[in-house]
């Protein structure tokens, strides 16, 4: 009985989901300027400071064992928040790679294929950074191993975008309708 | 309860209803010609069709007992549900149709999902197999609970991924996928509650939601499908000194 009762709670939940996911979809524009704000606006230097090895062990070699645990905590915590910021903004670079993908010229398509496999490539890595980071903040004591090579696919993304150039549809933003 | 004329009338209207206008469905399949982008679902509209008319048929013939017609929607839904699974098979393939990088990653996550979710489904007959005293009907309301979670399952696993790694849906991929995800979510709580109350008037309620569920995952399809294609916005290089600023400014930001 109590099976049933979960499962319908279940399937209401996923029917939530969808339609959440529907109405977003509608209403969602894919905006070239935001995203180019968004992937500025992360600061490199201070994530790279973040996950510094050397820094790191500095610190453990500094500080007592419990203030270490709670420093680390604190930096890989700022650390996550940079990795999904970037996980975020690379995400929408990837539909903007998808919806030039489609473009009747074919250098702007190559250019889109090449900007959204970057940014997949990307996302994958802040994924893989993200738990990473998270396994750090639930176990400080752990040895640190390298995070992925995130700051250089970052660069690639980035170069990738500047040569795709920019949406222009008489405003800014390019309306998803065909995508959703 | 409702007067049974009104019952009756209620539940012809929403039988009926989805199937004609799954006919309006397969002919805009037909004439924008994406029956080749998604032979399955064309498949399994026209199978549903099909279907419809025998299953109408039967019921209409006086001396057809309810077990003949059981055995008969249980086979045949037991068709169908194997075509929905194709019909997801077909929109992931769409989805990942541009994002050349993901395909292996994507497809064995999706495997993955897939696993879990049969492990879960046959956990969940083995633990919450029904009301037994119902016997084949209870076995076979269980089978489709598990088949609409995994279905469900496997959609929301999609349409997640897709938002999470930044994939894009075409319209009428997205438009499949929603409805269907709606109509195996209702089927996972419908046949959750059923195989639990398998009483005559549990049933009758539980039909009349099923069977407009039903007519709303239709129209959601032809909403979708009939939507129009609008050109994607047209792409031009900015000035190249501008496009040179935005890099020498980015390379220098990611150098220092």
């Amino acid at each position: 009985m109590i099976a049933a009762w979960i499962l319908v709670a279940v399937a209401f939940f996923a029917l939530g989901i969808l339609v959440y996911v529907a109405i977003r979809s509608r209403t969602r524009r894919v905006d070239l300027e935001k995203a180019v704000q968004a992937f500025r606006s992360l600061d490199i230097e201070a994530f790279r400071n973040l996950i510094d090895s050397a820094e790191e062990a500095f610190l453990r070699n500094n500080l007592s064992p419990k203030k270490f645990r709670e420093i680390k905590r604190q930096r890989a915590w700022a650390a996550l928040i940079y990795a999904w910021e970037a996980g975020r903004a690379v995400a929408a670079l990837a539909r903007i790679g998808q919806a030039a993908q489609r473009s009747s010229d074919p250098k702007i398509a190559a250019s889109g294929a090449q900007l959204s496999e970057n940014a997949f490539r990307l996302r994958l890595q802040t994924i893989g950074a993200c738990l990473h980071l998270l396994t750090e903040i639930l176990l400080p004591d752990l040895q640190s191993r390298s995070l992925p090579p995130l700051v250089d696919q970052y660069e690639r993304a980035a170069e990738t975008l500047f040569r795709l150039g920019r949406f222009s549809s008489g405003v800014h933003g390019l309306v998803r309708s065909k995508s959703a | 309860m409702l007067p049974m004329s009104w019952h009756k009338a209620l539940l012809l209207f929403l039988w009926i209803s989805p199937h004609l206008l799954l006919g309006v469905l397969a002919v805009v399949l037909y004439k924008r010609r994406l029956y080749r982008q998604f032979p399955v679902f064309f498949a399994y509209v026209l199978y549903e069709i099909a279907e419809f008319v025998s299953m109408f048929t039967l019921y209409s013939v006086r001396g057809v007992t309810s077990r003949p017609y059981a055995y008969a929607y249980c086979a045949t839904l037991m068709i169908s549900i194997a075509l929905r699974f194709g019909v997801i098979d077909e929109v992931s393939r769409d989805l990942l149709r541009e994002a050349q990088f993901l395909k292996v990653a994507a497809r064995r996550s999706l495997q993955c999902v897939t696993g879990l979710l049969l492990v879960v489904g046959v956990l969940l007959a083995v633990y919450a197999p029904g009301d037994r005293r119902f016997g084949f009907v209870a076995g076979m309301l269980v089978v489709n609970r598990g088949a609409a979670m995994v279905q469900s399952g496997l959609l929301l696993a999609l349409l997640l991924f897709s938002r999470f790694l930044g994939l894009s849906w075409r319209g009428p991929a997205f438009g499949i996928a929603l409805g269907l995800g709606v109509l195996t979510s209702v089927d996972l709580a419908m046949f959750a509650l059923r195989a639990e109350f398998a009483s005559a008037v549990a049933a009758v309620y539980l039909n009349l939601l099923t069977t407009g569920t039903y007519l709303v995952c239709v129209l959601i399809w032809i909403g979708y499908l009939l939507a129009p294609e609008v050109d994607p916005a047209s792409l031009t290089v900015v000035p190249r000194d501008e496009v040179e600023t935005w890099n020498t400014e980015l390379q220098q930001f990611l150098k220092q």
